[in-house]
């Protein structure tokens, strides 16, 4: 039975619903339509008109009327824009352990957005029909940043979430939402690749309050043929943003024969431990076969249940298993006794004991956003 | 809406197209590697001089008798023949529309009719910019892609796209009718490059100065085993600047160049530009950190012959 609490933002939901949303799984054929586009915030300018992202990593010198590679970025005449901005192609009203992350406001329900686009390739994508399209091949609509933080207050969502695509290439409506959501109360939380440039990742995260990267692998190989991304800069924004203080989680989509070995998870396990602390959420979630990966089986319940055994072992606090619903590894046990301090069914929080961000058992402070 | 192409339908087209074996007698006859070229100025071009010219280089190319023998021994009157158009750089550096219509109303009097003749770019958008309008012409259609692709990648080496319904499906035969000009990344785009207009993410492929991925491209059986033909307007040409149109980095090269190799004309193209490169003390595009690698990745995968040493050039 739906609870009043449960009734406002599950009708502004289905007002939502009705808000045109691009996915090129139905493939809508948008019409030809020239994208006004804003100038980018990140880049500078080289001879013959010609101009370098500064972004992410890949600094794309682009050439006029070229894109980056992401899609969504052109040069026109030496002047780089985004195309993006105020241009989503999806918005939902979605359960914040959905994106997942289950330390930031158990229960509470994020306005969460995307844009056309992403700056790397990673041939399992799930989300393939938007983000490795360009922005005038899929269906897309306008809202401000204002209206942006506008309709989660409106939903009673206390989260705004940039998410299924990637965050890095609307960087600038990233930054404006989260502006703007602040003004409103509202907590901006990003679900990105963490393939971002430190400048301007520290210039937007003191707008955020928390972050979610997908650490593909824990090898530079994997990134370079199954991504073609880097992992380098990617663990060095995780860094950044723990150094920050803004909440960090990280999930990582474990892939049969390609990221899953014991070698490999734990050399991943003793980094975190060792360069973030071993108090931040680590999620293992089940690859599904999709896009350019369908050659693969989903990854076996073992396979996961592995992983957090070793992640466990070696010392880390807060392992969990994804895409596995039922499965107890989606709880949250207080490190120091044991007690189960949140009990999730699917996306579901079904009980929250935490009391004032601690164990009530033993005491025990359990880092997070829990207010 | 047409049915999805499989994979198994990809082994099916790649198949057909092996047990094909080679061209007909007139273009079979003519050296794989051989690039013609006819003398087309500015000054001179009207819809006569434009007909005229590439009549004499589809003879040259192909050894055939005549233009519309050559066309013939190309195409069957039942394939439906997609013209690809590069035309992102606008009018100043697309291709002509006298030659493209020059070339629509040659293939209808080798047989084949208007409906099977389609002129497509990316955007209707891109299509005006360069002169074209999209709809019903008299001897073709002219139609933009406007997003209508394939809804799973086809994957070929390092790429995996989605390919314009266009060129996977409605078309039977392929024809690139590009341009002569420099390209920033790739080196050069001329007729090769035109095929990453049939993909939905070109931006994707552009590291490493599009090596492997446009030889990847090139070797899918969609374009492989289906383009015919490969023109290029050179009546203007552009040496630096590229892929927009630079003013002031073009120059009067008067020809227009036609081959059955899949990369002979870009092979010939990458020498003019580089020559005019050196003529105006511009490094040459090897010594500028983008030579065109992918001719010779291309050419390794015995699409053609990219090594411009290599390349018969005729005079038509």
């Amino acid at each position: 039975m739906m609870r009043r609490r449960e009734f406002l933002p599950a009708a502004v939901a289905a007002l939502l619903a009705g808000v045109p949303r691009g996915s090129a799984a139905q493939r809508p054929r948008p019409p030809d339509r020239h994208l006004e586009g804003r100038e980018a915030s990140w880049y500078r300018k080289l001879p013959d008109r010609r101009v370098e992202c500064q972004l992410c990593p890949r600094a794309c010198q682009v050439a006029d009327q070229e894109r980056g590679g992401c899609g969504v970025r052109e040069n026109r005449g030496g002047v780089y824009y985004t195309l993006v901005h105020s241009l989503p192609c999806t918005v939902h009203l979605d359960p914040i352990e959905k994106k997942p992350f289950f330390h930031v406001l158990p229960g509470e329900r994020a306005l969460s957005w995307a844009t056309a686009g992403c700056n790397v390739e990673c041939k399992f994508c799930q989300n393939w029909e938007i983000s490795q399209f360009r922005p005038e091949q899929v269906a897309s609509f306008g809202a401000t940043p204002e209206e942006l933080a506008r309709q989660a207050r409106a939903a009673g969502a206390r989260l705004l979430s940039a998410t299924y695509t990637e965050p890095v290439v609307f960087w600038e409506y990233v930054r404006d939402a989260a502006r703007a959501a602040r003004f409103l109360g509202v907590r901006t939380t990003v679900v990105s690749n963490g393939y971002i440039s430190e400048q301007p990742l520290k210039e937007v995260l003191p707008h955020l309050a928390a972050v979610k990267v997908d650490l593909k692998s824990f090898r530079e190989s994997f990134y370079r043929e199954v991504v073609r991304g880097e992992l380098k800069p990617v663990l060095r924004t995780l860094e950044i943003v723990r150094a920050s203080g803004v909440w960090l989680e990280i999930v990582v989509l474990l892939i049969p024969t390609l990221n899953d070995s014991e070698a490999e998870i734990r050399d991943l396990a003793r980094w975190v431990r060792a360069n973030l602390g071993p108090e931040v959420p680590l999620h293992f979630t089940r690859f599904h076969p999709t896009y350019r990966l369908t050659n693969l089986p989903p990854t076996p319940v073992a396979t996961l249940e592995r992983a957090h055994a070793i992640t466990r072992a070696e010392g880390l606090d807060f392992v969990y298993l994804g895409n596995l619903p039922g499965h107890p590894a989606a709880h949250t046990l207080c490190p120091g006794c044991g007690e189960r301090l949140i009990e999730r069914a699917g996306f579901t929080v079904r009980e929250n004991r935490l009391r004032r961000g601690a164990c009530p058992t033993c005491s025990r402070p359990i880092p997070g956003l829990w207010s | 809406m047409s049915p999805r192409v499989t994979r198994r339908d990809l082994a099916r087209l790649a198949g057909l197209a092996a047990l094909a074996g080679p061209l007909s007698p007139p273009a079979a006859a003519a050296p794989r590697a051989r690039v013609a070229l006819a003398t087309l100025t500015a000054e001179s071009l009207t819809p006569a001089t434009a007909r005229t010219a590439l009549e004499k280089a589809l003879v040259a190319a192909t050894g055939a008798a005549s233009a519309g023998a050559a066309l013939r021994a190309l195409f069957k009157s039942t394939d439906t023949v997609g013209i690809k158009l590069n035309c992102l750089a606008g009018r100043g550096m697309s291709p002509r529309p006298e030659l493209v219509e020059a070339l629509a109303a040659l293939l209808g009097e080798a047989g084949l009719s208007r409906d099977r003749i389609i002129v497509f770019e990316r955007s209707a958008r891109e299509l005006r910019r360069a002169g074209f309008t999209p709809g019903e012409r008299d001897s073709y259609r002219c139609v933009p892609i406007d997003n209508d692709y394939d809804p799973e990648p086809s994957t070929s080496g390092s790429i995996g796209s989605c390919f314009a319904r266009l060129a996977s499906t409605t078309c039977t035969a392929l024809v690139s009718f590009g341009v002569v000009k420099d390209h920033d990344l790739a080196g050069i785009s001329c007729g090769a490059k035109n095929w990453y207009g049939i993909i939905h993410n070109p931006n994707k492929y552009h590291d490493g100065n599009c090596d492997p991925y446009l030889a990847d491209l090139l070797r899918h059986p969609y374009v492989r085993h289906k383009v015919r033909l490969n023109i290029l307007d050179g009546v203007t040409a552009q040496c630096h600047g590229g892929p927009a149109y630079r003013p002031d980095a073009t120059w009067p090269l008067g020809q227009l160049a036609v081959s059955t190799d899949l990369l002979a004309a870009d092979a010939w193209a990458w020498q003019v530009i580089d020559a005019e490169r050196v003529r105006r003390r511009l490094p040459t595009l090897a010594a500028a950190g983008r030579p065109p690698r992918w001719l010779a990745t291309a050419q390794q995968y015995g699409l053609g012959t990219g090594d411009p040493t290599q390349v018969e050039i005729v005079r038509a």
